[in-house]
């Protein structure tokens, strides 16, 4: 299958100079390769980005199951497939998975009363209104400040990653998505 | 002293700043950059923004201007916008020479006694070498053209891109140049490069950034490493000597071409005559 996204995803030949740091080492995806286009905001974005969804004070499996849950919930196809995989890197079980990806209801698969605040406030992350006052003190009782300031950032970069991912239609990675084939979870 | 000036003063940045005024232009030469032509989009930077960047280069500390395209001479408002654009800075303005009839030099009385000097393009001393790449009637325009002008005061710089040229070739287009009114020292030889529309004609030479001046460039489409950087192919406006999208404040590319510049090894200059 031909992939078609609605911007050119530039090739290591055509990647501006700003960008071309970005390809030494292979293909960077498609997000990198999206975001070439305007290399200035690449630039400052992957940083950001970086420490935003990257290793930090938080745990790896914590981050993904804000990452899973908001792009599941924004419906961003690309972001959920890419983030499956990484999550069952980081741990998650094929069922916490599918509640995180609205299939079941995440409090009938996840005990743990902190990720259950953590998903909780990733809910609430991708609605209009500020958290109601459950969800704020679930999140206050579990959540230091800091967390909730490192994770509420991590939401909001995971929503703009799921508008790039979804305006532009991304490829998902054939290896990605053959992986997540076999486990029934594409 | 701003960082960019204190690099052009101290040789480590070209002076001299591009701007691409159109992309469209009359004629459609074989080894073109942009796959310039009549009907293609028009890119037109426009006057206010050439102002306005000239205004700024001078500020940041930049020597002197280029205008390229297409054919600049295409816009009627151009001869205005250069005498505004060279109280800032000097400009050199590209041109292919083919619009300068006795009836249009009128048009370039706000040029005359300013600080704008043309460069157009000649590239074989005899009318059916020079015509094959550039289309019919263009040796005849120009070798009419250079002397009004340099009547009118205007100094006049002649081009000529080439693959390869006999030397014998090159003596008959020396004296030419010097009949014609220019002198030596304002004639330019450089290497047809190979992008645009002379990837198609398999013309030229190929050249990376490393090849090319740091000659920060302007376009609608962004601000570019060199003026051999906006090119054209298929329809595409090339990226890869693209640096920013972001072109005001001209700081933002100027401050990001001299990051690149210094992060080049030592002594790594130019390799080709390109200019």
């Amino acid at each position: 299958m031909i992939a078609v996204t609605a911007v050119r995803l530039l090739a290591a030949a055509d990647a501006p100079l700003l960008a071309a740091p970005y390809y030494r080492g292979g293909d960077p995806g498609p997000i990198v390769r999206s975001l070439a286009h305007v290399p200035e905001l690449l630039e400052a974005a992957m940083p950001f980005i970086g420490v935003a969804l990257g290793p930090s004070g938080i745990p790896w499996r914590t981050k993904e199951l804000v990452i899973v849950r908001v792009s599941a919930r924004a419906g961003c196809r690309y972001c959920v497939q890419a983030h499956t995989a990484v999550a069952l890197d980081a741990g998650l079980t094929r069922d916490e998975i599918l509640a995180l990806r609205l299939a079941h209801d995440f409090r009938q698969v996840f005990t743990d009363p902190r990720e259950r605040a953590v998903i909780a406030w990733s809910d609430a992350a991708t609605s209009l209104t500020p958290p109601d006052p459950q969800t704020r003190a679930e999140a206050a009782e579990h959540l230091a400040e800091h967390e909730l300031v490192e994770l509420t950032v991590l939401a909001g970069a995971t929503l703009m990653l799921n508008r790039l991912a979804t305006m532009l239609e991304l490829p998902t990675a054939p290896s990605t998505l053959a992986r997540l084939n076999e486990l029934a979870l594409a | 002293m701003s960082e960019i000036a204190e690099a052009v003063a101290g040789g480590r940045l070209p002076g001299r700043l591009w701007m691409y005024a159109n992309y469209h232009c009359n004629l459609a030469c074989t080894y073109c950059l942009t796959e310039s032509a009549p009907q293609v989009p028009r890119r037109e930077l426009g006057p206010t923004r050439m102002v306005e960047i000239a205004r700024e280069a001078s500020e940041l500390g930049f020597t002197d201007l280029g205008v390229t395209g297409g054919e600049p001479f295409l816009l009627m408002w151009l001869p205005q916008t250069l005498a505004e654009m060279a109280t800032h800075l000097p400009v050199l303005v590209l041109t292919n020479g083919t619009l300068f009839s006795p009836k249009r030099l009128a048009r370039l009385e706000p040029i005359r006694g300013s600080s704008v000097a043309m460069q157009i393009s000649l590239d074989r001393p005899d009318p059916d070498a020079n015509d094959e790449m550039r289309g019919a009637e263009n040796f005849a325009k120009v070798v009419d053209a250079i002397p009004r002008l340099v009547d009118l005061g205007i100094r006049v710089r002649i081009a000529t891109t080439v693959e390869s040229i006999e030397d014998a070739e090159l003596d008959r287009l020396c004296a030419l140049h010097r009949q014609l009114g220019v002198p030596d020292e304002d004639h330019v030889i450089r290497p047809i490069v190979r992008r645009g529309r002379a990837v198609d004609y398999r013309l030229g030479v190929d050249a990376q950034r490393d090849d090319l001046p740091a000659e920060l460039t302007i376009t609608t489409d962004g601000a570019y490493w060199s003026p051999f950087g906006p090119t054209v192919h298929s329809g595409v406006v090339g990226t890869d000597l693209l640096i920013t999208r972001t072109t005001s404040p001209l700081s933002v590319p100027a401050n990001a071409l001299l990051r690149l510049v210094e992060a080049r090894p030592p002594g790594d200059d130019m390799t080709l005559n390109i200019r």
